[in-house]
């Protein structure tokens, strides 16, 4: 669908801005996908949200719910919102490397 | 593409299907006046002729004129009839899907009245028996029809995340004792949602929760049925459209509720209201109306007191354009503002004038086409910058992440919010 260039580094992503290849993933390619997106440098919090999605995708197919994340992190909902600024969807579950859900997101 | 006979025939055969008087009225009623551009936020951003409505309803006129009419069918050329070819197919994919919202915006302008996105959406239909929609708003439609709702939400993570809801409610100050009930029979309030508030945005069925919790109502919400969109309106799959709508009806009928109470949605009320009866051949047995609505409703009556002191910030609405434009939820929000937020502005134009947000006609869920859906948004953009605003709000989810994204975009730096949110903030409990 489209490429984007973060740091010299090239992905193949879908009109959304979500990795083409979810595999592709990995840490260095989250924080390539933070900065570009306005999350800025992800602290123990973020990774934390993060990781849990990534490995609910791996086990599910599917993104878990916001509330299941929270609890994951231990956080209260505001917080997902102020951490990732462009909300769980388009922000978390992309940065996470998961292909764009289903529906309106 | 290269699509078969046999396809294309699907696709003929569905037009001839759908042939009633009012169709044809409208495939022969454009007199090219262009005037339609100017209402078209996709004309307006591009310029390309592809874009204009009245050529929008050429592509499925030219069709019409090929196979319905006689000289369509011995001398073509002469009254723009056109074949059904490959050709055709690919620009109609990319415009009657990728390059119209159905906001319906140039229906209202019109100058003869040519009720545009209904001839949009019978073009979409014949896509779609053609097996032809963009796979992202097929793949939304089939997890609706499969799983009971667009996100493909298991019932069990529905539930726990109501429960955890409540849960948290019951620590705000005044909701100790506040309920988001499940599968409650008899209630006066059928209360539906966008899968995406629990899966992802849930602050706003709390918000509803209070306000139903203020209002003292009788409600529920179902743990079977309880999507209020319905992408088969966009994808054009009349049938598809009618059982979804079918689980509804239904829903209400087995939990035998008053009034089935729709979300904050555009598309949604659009089709379960207004197309619904319809589609499922069958008038509704109870009342259906928009939560904006019923919301204006709790007001009226002094079911609830809002302080708009609670809102300071200055606030402007997005109309979105299934509910205002095209089902006459106009003034309703402009009334529950009044009463819930100090300082309220009107973005120009508005009402039934109001621009599309970009991501109707299921464009936001098409990310084949995303690059448009944002660039044609900055008609939105400055329409929000020029209010000074620092909170939008609009009773439609599938706004509200447009919206978002448009703020970051176009860097407008506001909150976008839904209306339960807002009222919720401006209870005052007695």
């Amino acid at each position: 669908m489209g490429t984007i260039i973060i740091d010299e580094r090239e992905f193949e992503v879908d009109g959304d801005g979500f990795l083409q290849d979810p595999h592709i993933w990995d840490k260095e390619v989250a924080q390539l996908l933070a900065s570009h997106d306005g999350t800025g440098e992800l602290n123990d919090v973020h990774w934390k949200v993060i990781n849990f999605i990534r490995e609910y995708w791996l086990e599910n197919d599917m993104a878990p719910m916001v509330r299941a994340l929270c609890q994951a992190a231990g956080i209260r909902l505001r917080e997902v919102y102020e951490l990732f600024p462009m909300g769980p969807a388009k922000g978390a579950c992309k940065i996470a490397g998961l292909p764009k859900p289903d529906g309106c997101v | 593409m290269t699509i078969s006979d046999e396809r294309k025939r699907q696709g003929l055969d569905l037009l001839s299907e759908k042939m009633t008087g009012k169709l044809r009225t409208h495939l022969n009623s454009c007199v090219h006046c262009g005037l339609c551009g100017e209402s078209c936020h996709y004309y307006l951003t591009y310029g390309e002729d592809k874009y204009l409505p009245g050529h929008k309803v050429d592509l499925i006129a030219g069709i019409y004129r090929r196979y319905h009419t006689l000289m369509g069918r011995v001398a073509p050329s002469w009254i723009g009839a056109h074949d059904l070819d490959d050709e055709r197919i690919d620009e109609m994919i990319d415009v009657i899907y990728g390059g119209c919202a159905m906001c319906g915006r140039c229906t209202l302008h019109c100058s003869v009245g040519v009720d545009i996105s209904f001839l949009v959406r019978t073009a979409r239909s014949m896509l779609a028996a053609m097996d032809l929609v963009p796979a992202s708003l097929q793949s939304t439609v089939d997890a609706a029809v499969t799983t009971g709702n667009n996100m493909g939400i298991p019932q069990k993570d529905l539930v726990d995340t109501l429960l955890w809801l409540e849960e948290d409610l019951h620590m705000e100050p005044g909701f100790e004792h506040a309920e988001i009930p499940l599968n409650r029979k008899g209630v006066n309030v059928l209360y539906t949602l966008n899968p995406r508030e629990p899966k992802f945005f849930p602050m706003s069925i709390s918000a509803m929760a209070m306000v139903f919790h203020a209002a003292d109502e009788s409600w529920t919400l179902s743990t079977d049925y309880y999507d209020v969109t319905n992408y088969a309106y966009y994808s054009g799959d009349d049938g598809i459209a009618a059982e979804l709508v079918q689980r509804l009806f239904n829903e209400a009928g087995k939990l035998e509720a008053k009034t089935l109470v729709l979300a904050e949605c555009g598309h949604g009320p659009r089709a379960i209201r207004w197309e619904g009866p319809r589609w499922i051949q069958t008038p509704y047995p109870f009342r259906a109306l928009t939560v904006v609505e019923l919301m204006a409703e709790y007001i009226r009556q002094g079911r609830i007191t809002l302080d708009p002191a609670k809102n300071r910030e200055t606030m402007t609405l997005h109309d979105p354009c299934n509910l205002a434009r095209d089902g006459g939820v106009i003034e309703e929000p402009r009334f529950i503002l009044k009463h819930a937020a100090a300082n309220f502005i009107e973005m120009t134009p508005n009402r039934e004038n109001n621009y599309c947000c970009g991501g109707g006609g299921g464009q936001l869920a098409m990310g084949e086409f995303a690059e448009r859906r944002l660039r044609v948004a900055e008609l939105k953009a400055d329409q929000i910058r020029r209010t000074g605003a620092k909170i939008v709000v609009t009773p439609c989810h599938n706004c509200i992440d447009q919206l978002m994204e448009v703020n970051k975009e176009y860097q407008l730096g506001v909150k976008i919010k839904t209306m339960a949110e807002v009222v919720a903030d401006a209870l005052v409990l007695r």
